[in-house]
């Protein structure tokens, strides 16, 4: 479970954050929608420890990412907005990097990238360098690397960006496996389709705040809308920013 | 701790052995300061000394007014070659290092006991003739000593009254100091090697990280921040070490098979004094490694961080270069700046000097904590969250 809690983060001038508190729970898909700039990825980072809020703080499991970030970091899997690899290591050997700054060894991170592999249909590039990768290939490398150490929260920051509809739909389907099998997933998105499609759960922000939080029913309701879609906006108070 | 440490470090060894740019820099690199030296020596000894051994080769102008002045230069080692038209134009040509031109009034001075002029064209400016030039010019002044003595000698007078002073040389240079002049440059090359070797790889885990989008992923794993540098870190100074070895046994093999004899100076370096140098540049590498590593955090791309890496090395040879025109006399305070401490030291051992434990040990202490002092800043602008970005 992540409890993010009033959290505030100015950049020079901007002010990213001016409080953002939400819960995303387990066993759910909550989304973070809001427009470019709405917050979504600064939120995300200090979720995942690499940027300081100026104030506030976010649980994970319990452990504060500000406070015992590496107790945090260790209940966490990341796909980030930029997750580039090591073009010279294999697909096998870039997950197993991240397995073992986890400390996981031997045979159990073994059978756990043969797992990954299997599951993320990526055997016939294991041992390939990632240089040459296309799109697709590289984010299974980077999901795999996220969950070797089999993380109760994943964050992902705009999954599905830039892959083809093959990719995108087997990104959907890893996504909905991690929440059947228990875990808190939160993703971001600017579209709100894919919002709509996947989440159980969804947080709209913008301009640095919480606009809105609930089922896709709740808010559906909540508006007035007759759509979900035309909730979003409507909560947003424009489309700016958004895609369908 | 140590296992993380160990882990990091691991993957950039592995990852940066399988780039070839980075492996055949760390090992070209090295080997650019023997092979200079190697070229400077050949040709430098070659001139000097096929110079002082082949006989002076001489065109004289009008050897015919002078047969006794011609014959004792033949006599001296003189190959006399008959005079050029325009002596002063193949001089200036560099056709012939330099001409003797007898004016056809030498007879009539010389008998009437003037001093008979002669004159001697050569070019100051070129650094070939010097040889020939001093020749020709001792040979010169020991015939007209000779005759004056013989004059006086005739007039019943003793030579040595002429002589106010008996001077007496002594050259103080050993052969190694006088080779040492030539190997003045060599410091800067083993301090030049303590910072490329590792250079590639700073490049490539610090600022190719962040360009190539893994950084930010790297970060979200449960490892400190030192312990990232401290990996980093070690996998750079293991590079850098393979290169500093390189670099001194280059030196060491080019030295012992070049005949540096062959232009009438000697280098005797042996084991001991490489694993000296050794000694003395190894608590650079930290030092260098660390400072390359701050350096690489504030870059943006890997191409700003080739720019200004590419430059670090050079701010060493300065003081380099000043050592090479003036050499100083090693003093206690030196020892207090890194790289130009050890570049005086390693100059020491070059020389045959022994040296003072004081100033090793100064300068090594200083140095290390230089280092260390480096290593806990960089891992100070790891922790912060421009690190993403560069700046």
């Amino acid at each position: 479970m992540i409890e993010v809690r009033d959290l505030y983060k100015r950049f020079g001038p901007v002010e990213a954050l001016k409080g953002v508190s939400f819960t995303a729970p387990d066993g759910r898909i909550t989304g973070l929608l809001g427009p470019n700039g709405a917050g979504k990825t600064t939120t995300l980072r200090i979720l995942y420890t690499v940027l300081r809020p100026d104030r506030g703080t976010a649980l994970i499991d319990g452990h504060d990412a500000v406070k015992e970030p590496r107790s945090a970091q260790r209940c966490i899997g990341v796909l980030p907005d930029s997750h580039g690899l090591y073009a010279r290591l294999t697909a096998r050997e870039n997950i197993r990097y991240y397995g073992r700054l986890h400390g996981i060894k031997g045979a159990e991170l073994e059978a756990e990238i043969e797992h990954l592999l299997t599951l993320l249909e990526m055997q016939d590039i294991a041992d390939r360098r990632a240089e040459g990768f296309s799109n697709g290939e590289r984010l299974k490398v980077a999901i795999g690397r996220a969950l070797v150490h089999r993380p109760h929260n994943v964050l992902l920051d705009e999954p599905t960006n830039g892959l083809d509809v093959m990719s995108t739909r087997a990104m959907r389907a890893i996504i909905r496996r991690l929440r059947d099998e228990g875990a808190t997933v939160l993703f971001s998105s600017h579209i709100m389709q894919e919002v709509s499609a996947l989440c159980d759960h969804i947080v709209v922000i913008a301009h640095g705040q919480v606009a809105g939080v609930g089922t896709p029913d709740e808010l559906q309701r909540e508006t007035n809308q007759p759509t979900l879609e035309d909730a979003f906006v409507s909560i947003i108070g424009s489309e700016e920013g958004l895609q369908r | 701790m140590m296992e993380r440490i160990w882990i990091v470090f691991h993957k950039e060894v592995v990852d940066n052995l399988r780039d070839r740019k980075t492996v055949a820099g760390s090992l070209l690199y090295p080997l650019l300061g023997p092979f200079l030296m190697l070229l400077v020596f050949t040709v430098l000894g070659n001139t000097l000394a096929t110079k002082s051994e082949e006989p002076l080769s001489l065109p004289v102008v009008g050897a015919e007014h002078a047969p006794a002045l011609v014959q004792f230069l033949q006599q001296n080692g003189g190959s006399i070659q008959p005079g050029p038209a325009d002596p002063e134009g193949e001089v200036k040509a560099g056709n012939q290092d330099v001409v003797l031109v007898i004016p056809p009034d030498y007879g009539e001075h010389f008998s009437s006991g003037q001093p008979a002029p002669v004159r001697l064209i050569a070019d100051g400016s070129r650094q070939s003739a010097s040889v020939s030039i001093r020749r020709a010019k001792g040979l010169l002044s020991q015939y007209s000593a000779q005759i004056g003595r013989l004059r006086l000698l005739v007039r019943g007078v003793d030579p040595a009254v002429v002589e106010a002073l008996a001077i007496e040389e002594t050259d103080v240079a050993t052969p190694q100091s006088q080779a040492a002049m030539f190997l003045n440059i060599l410091p800067y090359f083993i301090i030049f090697s303590v910072f490329i070797g590792g250079m590639y790889l700073v490049i490539d885990t610090i600022a190719g990280e962040r360009e190539r989008g893994s950084l930010e992923p790297l970060l979200t794993n449960p490892v400190a921040r030192s312990e990232f540098i401290l990996g980093k870190l070690a996998a750079t100074i293991v590079f850098a070490v393979f290169s500093v070895v390189e670099t001194v046994l280059g030196f060491y093999v080019m030295l012992n098979i070049m005949p540096t004899e062959s232009f009438g100076v000697q280098v005797s370096m042996g084991l001991d004094a490489m694993a000296l140098i050794l000694l003395i540049a190894f608590p650079m590498l930290i030092l260098a490694s660390a400072l390359q590593m701050i350096i690489a955090t504030f870059t943006r791309s890997f191409k700003e961080a080739q720019n200004y890496l590419g430059l670090l090395p050079l701010i060493p040879a300065l003081p380099g270069m000043v050592l090479f025109f003036l050499p100083l006399k090693v003093q206690l305070w030196m020892m207090l700046i890194p790289t130009f401490a050890q570049q005086l030291l390693i100059n020491q051992v070059m020389r045959g000097e022994t040296l003072d434990s004081l100033n090793v040990a100064v300068s090594a202490t200083t140095t290390f904590v230089a280092g260390l002092v480096l290593v806990a800043i960089a891992i100070k602008m790891y922790e912060r969250e421009q690190v993403l970005v560069g700046r």
